[in-house]
């Protein structure tokens, strides 16, 4: 069950209107890589999960991602609180205020509603939680355009808190994803290399990844080391 | 938080929001590495830490969960600042 905190994970307090700032920030609301999407993935997936470790963190982890999600609301509401169509229109965002004026609706910064299409559901930890991995990137990566848009110190500090979330989300997925290979698909595995290239390469910030599908007669676990 | 009488209701919040936020990250760390014992006592030490900030807030400014509201008089829940305003 979940409990009502009448708190925010940080405290979330603004003092200037923008929004135009607020429709970009929407997008973590309601958008593609957004906080609800994040909570409903992880807090779907751990039904199907086995492994206590992955149960536990997928509730943890998706408990939140809700109270991020109550954090994008209240920005969006502070940064838009008070303002009427005429300042809605003139910030070029009259088309949203026409739909919901000054309401927090979950949908992309481009205007697309909320899709349950943006998530998957797959009872093979696997497949789960490289989701959620590349889930939680995905969401870093949207907190970094929000950044380059973004020049108001009070949201600039609550959006670098909810980015680095994504990072320490990612390494917890990571640890997880190593239990659960090491349980479930010893026998069965594949090993995925990261090659960071580095400026000597010629090439900067290219990953390439590969797979090795080692032979299945071998039942050394390959994780031990 | 001996000097709490002199903390505004903002530093009391700063407080326990940090103190909780150690004991959250404590715990995503405990589900994937359960057996490392200096995180489980310094989990121990983080949430005894947060429920001291949680009633010293509570008892300055406003109920933070349903139960410690007071509710001898009134339904004193409805006060405080809820996710939709913001801390003056």
């Amino acid at each position: 069950m979940f409990i009502f905190t009448k708190m925010t994970q940080i405290p979330v307090k603004i003092n200037n209107k923008n929004p135009k700032l607020a429709s970009y920030i929407l997008s973590q609301y309601g958008g593609p890589d957004g906080e609800l999407g994040a909570s409903l993935r992880y807090l779907s997936q751990r039904f199907a999960q086995t492994d206590r470790s992955g149960i536990a963190l997928l509730t943890d982890i998706g408990a939140e991602e809700l109270g991020h999600l109550e954090m994008v609301g209240c920005i969006v509401t502070q940064l838009t609180k008070g303002e009427g169509a005429r300042s809605f229109d003139r910030y070029g965002v009259g088309d949203y205020y026409i739909d919901h004026a000054n309401g927090v609706y979950p949908s992309s910064a481009s205007g697309v509603p909320f899709s349950a299409a943006y998530l998957q559901s797959k009872a093979d930890p696997i497949a789960d939680i490289t989701e959620d991995m590349a889930a939680e990137q995905k969401a870093r990566a949207t907190y970094d355009n929000i950044l380059r848009m973004c020049d108001d110190p009070d949201v600039t500090n609550i959006i670098r808190f909810l980015r680095e979330r994504e990072i320490v989300h990612f390494q917890r997925f990571g640890d997880t994803n190593r239990t659960d290979l090491k349980v479930f698909l010893y026998k069965n595995y594949w090993h995925l290399y990261h090659f960071y290239r580095r400026k000597s390469d010629g090439v900067i910030g290219f990953c390439h990844t590969s797979f090795t599908i080692p032979n299945n007669n071998n039942n050394n676990d390959p994780l031990s080391e | 938080m001996e000097n709490n009488r002199q903390m505004s209701a903002q530093q009391l919040m700063r407080k326990l929001s940090e103190a909780m936020f150690f004991a959250n990250d404590l715990k995503l760390y405990l589900d994937t590495h359960p057996d490392d014992s200096r995180a489980l006592k310094m989990f121990r030490e983080a949430c005894r830490n947060s429920e001291i900030c949680r009633e010293a807030f509570e008892k300055r400014c406003y109920p933070l969960f349903s139960c410690s509201s007071d509710c001898e008089n009134e339904w004193e829940w409805l006060n405080g600042v809820w996710p939709s305003q913001k801390m003056t």
